[in-house]
């Protein structure tokens, strides 16, 4: 009995001295993404599988998101210290007193666009959008943005005809819907490459190029932790805009390539290829902006837009929480 | 006997949501993550009626797909009972499509029945179905050798009588078995409104998860507890009559 406890003891003192060296090494953090392992976490995953982590003294656990997924609340519960959200869950959180703040902005132009085929239709502005059926999710951002385009453009409710979408795309193939919503960087080469097969031609509306400039993807982290621990935040901006860097510099792009066919093994080596390509001017549309920058401007304006659809009950102040200035150097 | 189910199920109901509300309040979570109870109580008024009018969808559609499942489980289970090759494959069938998962299973319900009422109901059918058919197969296949022995020694047994006969005795298994199906019929048009309709509570329940919105969830899933509530109390009552009219 004696020996076994002695036993127990050293394991101890040795569990708890190698847990405080890995401490001391590595601050160990867990970032929870928005979305499944694609192109758009890209510079994400890099960080992780290039060691950019590490070389900034981090030890990070970059987990998958996806649909029941909620970075915000995996934040409040402790489960995560880091993680991916998009503006409209972030001015949702806020508006109901979620102590989070934003620390970077990955998406500086919203990957999401509607598909149509520019051999039937077209469509030069969303004046055009008069009589055609458009997909959106209801209840999801795509809702909320083309709601914004027709309020914007003075296009009466009757005059277009909305048709929820769900996962598969079997209504815009069958030419039920005109207009499909989807992520120029992901689902969107997918379905270009098929249409483009079968001799069709496609054609992407972007929002953003109509003045709807609806944040997507942003890093959060908890105030208590940029309060208690701002090194630490700041090591952690640091280290994944560098992924970033890194990930989207043209130079760099097998090697991206080959960390997202690392965590992504269905999509096919050329499909990689071109979301990567679509991913690029997403993430830095020109040389004007900087990885990761936080556009102030479209977040106040992403406020707006839903107040407007009395989506919050109230202003957020959101340029309150954006906390874009931490040194990068 | 509906009072009795609908007090136990408020009261489980109430004991979930006051532990949402405990654990909200110990670890100083915000409204986004658990909602306070007043603004629980907010959104359950602001979307009651809706919601009522979203349950009642949802359960027509299920008390029908129950029918038909019913029906379908009975009529394939009367053949599936022998032990031949064909009740075998009905067997091997079922267990294959339960084990699908609807997500996969729904992109091609679509392609043949669009996107309506019957991919809907299709769906329900499906989920609630194949439970059902391996209970009453498995019902059927079972001797009653003390009656039956009767009728084969005289020569009297045909598939019509057999099948009476083992339903007769086991009356209560089958009525049970139909009144526990009822809750996958439910969970089964609640899963095809949230993947496949733009109808019912199912798809409410989908616009309140993109919308982070935990109060119009529990609105729902109250709604929803009392309407099952409802439908398995008025299951009970016509097994008892029937149960009643066979002893008799």
């Amino acid at each position: 009995m004696n020996r076994i406890g002695k036993i127990i003891g050293i394991l101890g003192i040795a569990g708890y001295v190698l847990l405080s060296v890995r401490g001391y090494c590595d601050d160990a953090v867990t970032y929870r993404l928005k979305w499944l392992f694609n192109a758009s976490v890209a510079g994400d995953l890099y960080a992780d599988a290039q060691g950019v982590f590490t070389a900034h003294k981090l030890d990070v656990t970059v987990k998958e998101g996806g649909p029941e997924r909620d970075a915000i609340k995996e934040l409040e519960l402790g489960y995560a210290q880091f993680g991916v959200a998009s503006a409209d869950q972030v001015i949702r959180a806020v508006s109901m007193g979620s102590p989070i703040v934003v620390i970077a902005q990955l998406f500086q132009k919203n990957p999401l666009h509607w598909v149509y085929r520019s051999g039937k239709i077209a469509i030069n502005s969303p004046l055009d959008f008069k009589g055609k059926t458009i997909g959106v999710t209801y209840g999801g951002n795509d809702e909320t943005i083309m709601r914004a385009l027709m309020a914007r453009f003075g296009l009466a409710k009757g005059s277009v005809n909305l048709y929820s979408v769900r996962y598969d795309y079997t209504p815009f193939y069958e030419g039920k819907v005109d207009l499909w919503p989807v992520y120029i960087n992901a689902q969107g080469v997918i379905i270009r490459e098929k249409l483009e097969k079968s001799g069709e031609k496609v054609a992407f509306f972007s929002p953003d190029a109509f003045g709807v400039r609806f944040v997507a993807n942003s890093v959060i982290t908890s105030r208590k932790l940029l309060d208690e621990k701002p090194e630490l935040v700041n090591r952690f901006r640091q280290a994944l805009i560098e992924g970033w860097q890194e990930a989207m510099a043209p130079g760099n792009a097998e090697k991206t390539i080959a960390v997202l066919r690392q965590f992504d093994k269905d999509t096919p080596l050329t499909t990689v290829r071109e979301q990567l390509a679509e991913t690029r001017p997403l993430i830095q549309p020109g040389s004007e902006k900087d990885i990761g920058q936080i556009d102030v401007a479209a977040w106040e304006q992403t406020e707006h837009i839903m107040l407007d659809q009395k989506l919050i009950p109230g202003p957020v102040h959101i340029a309150q929480i954006l906390k874009g200035n931490l040194k990068t150097d | 006997m509906f009072h009795k189910r609908l007090q136990q199920f408020v009261l489980v109901y109430a004991a979930g949501v006051l532990s949402l509300i405990l654990m909200k309040y110990l670890l100083h979570l915000s409204d986004y993550v658990i909602p306070g109870p007043l603004e629980i109580w907010h959104t359950v008024l602001s979307v009651f009626v809706r919601y009522l009018w979203n349950v009642a969808d949802t359960l027509w559609i299920a008390v029908l797909g129950h029918l038909i499942s019913i029906f379908l489980a009975f009529a394939i289970g009367v053949a599936g009972r022998r032990a031949s090759w064909i009740g075998s494959l009905i067997r091997a069938a079922a267990y294959n499509i339960q084990a699908y998962p609807m997500v996969a299973v729904a992109p091609i319900i679509f392609i043949l029945l669009g996107d309506g009422l019957l991919a809907r109901l299709l769906i329900a059918v499906m989920i609630c179905y194949f439970p059902l058919l391996l209970s009453v197969i498995s019902i059927l296949s079972e001797p009653v050798d003390s009656v039956e022995h009767f009728y084969e020694a005289t020569g009297r047994m045909n598939w019509r009588l057999q099948v009476r006969i083992r339903a007769y005795e086991n009356i209560h298994k089958l009525t049970t078995v139909i009144v526990g199906s009822a809750t996958m019929a439910m969970v089964g048009t609640i899963v095809a409104e949230f993947v496949a309709a733009d109808a019912g509570i199912g798809y409410s329940i989908r616009i309140a998860l993109y919308q982070s919105d935990l109060s119009k969830i529990l609105a729902a899933l109250f709604l929803i507890g009392i309407s099952t509530s409802l439908y398995l109390t008025a299951l009970e009552w016509a097994g008892d009559v029937v149960e009643r009219k066979f002893q008799v």
